[in-house]
């Protein structure tokens, strides 16, 4: 299958989104995860329900928050703006954003599931064998929590990729910058005989998610070697 | 136990009172229509259930989208499409009625700025819009598909603009998303229909394109070949006649005499 450049440019610009969208969550999903399994602090429910809360609020309405928050009336928006030249709003970065938003709380219910698994007997033990807090962190914890870490970018991925609704309200459709491949789907379904271009962009999302999750399968079946940590 | 042996003869109860009551309430006409007649179908419809009858269920998106899922079979009564290449689509296809496709209204086509700018400029050829934008978007319905980008394109494209401003279009997929955004000041400025601009109090006018620059902007309505709602052809001929025709004039639409297609 031969794309068009078209084609091509809706590919790249949702690998962009998605992979920036992931990348920047992640830490903030580590973190938020590592916080929510470990800690124990007052106002931990509330947390908790506020990561939840892009996966049950109806994506229409996180759209809408980002617009009214960080478009450029917006009282987020509007800072970033004159403060550090940044606009979101239909921009490709504001696509991220949303799609970020999408994205954590699989990752971080992900992250938190394989750090709560973690037997902390072990990371004691290394700390009376004289290893700094960081270096227990780095050497038995992260290593231990990988295939969760794993699964989480995955289906945070997999989340971005497929992110419609909110995008769509936050910065709409515009080629080349916020078009991504949900939103080419959805413009092409309302263009007269467009049939075919709808079927390749569909066959086109097919083949990504499913390279995705071979991909992830490959790389947990790597990490979580005899731990059956797999996303399949 | 004998809760339990009862449960199937309950279900089947329960069955037959659905398909009892599905049969016995005959449902209101399902009209689909173009986003830009949200206000005014809605007093329409209003205005015919005053008139003593089950008042329609309306459904409001583009019309590429509407004349899309009635080609994929929609089991609606009436479609008004806001322009007639997408009505054309739908009697290809054989979904539209023999001889109940009429237009009944028009419409033109409006620059808009949020109510609270100074947005100030002339249309004319070769107007400096690109420059006026800035670094701002303009904000449209999908020019690709949906009546009112297609006017919009054809429109800017006949007074040689288009080619500037086109990267910096924002694609709404119906007019109504083209009107928010210039509504909530995202968007310096957007192209709509003046309905639409007039049922808006955040946004202004800023200019009128000249009706020589796109298609005549019309309004055909047909019953569905799929019908067999008996209300939705009275409702179709209360629309198109002159105590219909008025309502959509009160929200700014030109009601012409209807010419059958």
């Amino acid at each position: 299958m031969i794309l068009s450049p078209d084609e091509w440019q809706i590919v790249r610009l949702s690998l962009r989104v998605s992979g920036v969208a992931v990348g920047l969550t992640l830490p903030v999903a580590f973190g938020l995860a590592y916080l929510l399994a470990r800690g124990k602090f007052p106002g931990r429910i509330l947390i908790d329900a506020l990561v939840h809360l892009p996966l049950v609020l109806p994506p229409v309405v996180t759209g809408w928050l980002l617009l009214i928050g960080f478009g450029l009336r917006g009282p987020i928006g509007s800072r970033l703006h004159d403060w550090l030249g940044l606009t979101l709003i239909f921009r490709w970065t504001g696509a991220a954003l949303a799609a970020g938003i999408m994205a954590l709380p699989l990752m971080v219910r992900a992250i938190r599931l394989s750090i709560e698994a973690v037997d902390r007997r072990l990371e004691g033990a290394a700390r009376t064998l004289g290893a700094s807090g960081w270096r227990v962190f780095w050497t038995i914890t992260v290593p231990l929590a990988l295939p969760g870490i794993l699964a989480g970018v995955v289906l945070g991925f997999a989340r971005s990729i497929g992110e419609f609704g909110a995008t769509i309200t936050f910065v709409s459709n515009i080629p080349g910058e916020t078009e991504t491949l949900p939103i080419a789907i959805y413009a092409a379904l309302q263009v007269p005989g467009s049939d075919g271009a709808v079927t390749r962009l569909a066959l086109i999302s097919v083949l990504l998610s499913l390279g995705a999750l071979v991909i992830s399968e490959l790389l947990s079946r790597r990490a979580g070697a005899g731990r059956g940590g797999h996303v399949l | 136990m004998r809760q339990i042996a009862r449960l199937p003869y309950l279900l089947l109860a329960w069955f037959a009172a659905l398909s009892l009551s599905a049969a016995a309430s005959a449902k209101p006409p399902l009209v689909l229509a173009a986003a830009s007649l949200q206000e005014s179908l809605n007093a329409a419809a209003d205005a015919w259930a005053a008139r003593h009858h089950e008042r329609p269920i309306l459904s409001f998106a583009a019309s590429s989208a509407l004349a899309k899922q009635i080609d994929a079979g929609a089991p609606a009564d009436l479609f008004i499409s806001a322009d007639e290449p997408w009505m054309d689509d739908v009697q290809k296809n054989g979904f539209v009625a023999p001889g109940t496709r009429i237009s009944f209204l028009g419409n033109t086509l409006v620059l808009i700025a949020p109510a609270g700018s100074r947005a100030d400029i002339a249309i004319r050829p070769g107007f400096p819009l690109a420059r006026a934008l800035g670094d701002g978007k303009l904000s449209m319905a999908d020019p690709e598909s949906v009546p009112a980008g297609k006017y919009g394109k054809a429109a800017l494209t006949a007074l040689g603009v288009w080619t500037s401003v086109q990267d910096k279009v924002v694609r709404g997929d119906s007019v109504r998303a083209a009107l928010a955004f210039v509504e909530r000041g995202e968007a310096p400025y957007g192209i709509v229909y003046a309905t639409d601009a007039l049922s808006s109090k955040a946004v202004r006018i800023v200019g009128v394109f000249p009706s020589s620059s796109h298609a005549p902007i019309t309004y055909p309505i047909a019953r569905l070949s799929a019908s067999t709602n008996r209300d939705a052809e009275s409702f179709r001929l209360f629309l198109i006649s002159g105590a219909g025709r008025a309502i959509f004039r009160h929200y700014g639409f030109l009601a012409h005499r209807p010419q059958a297609l």
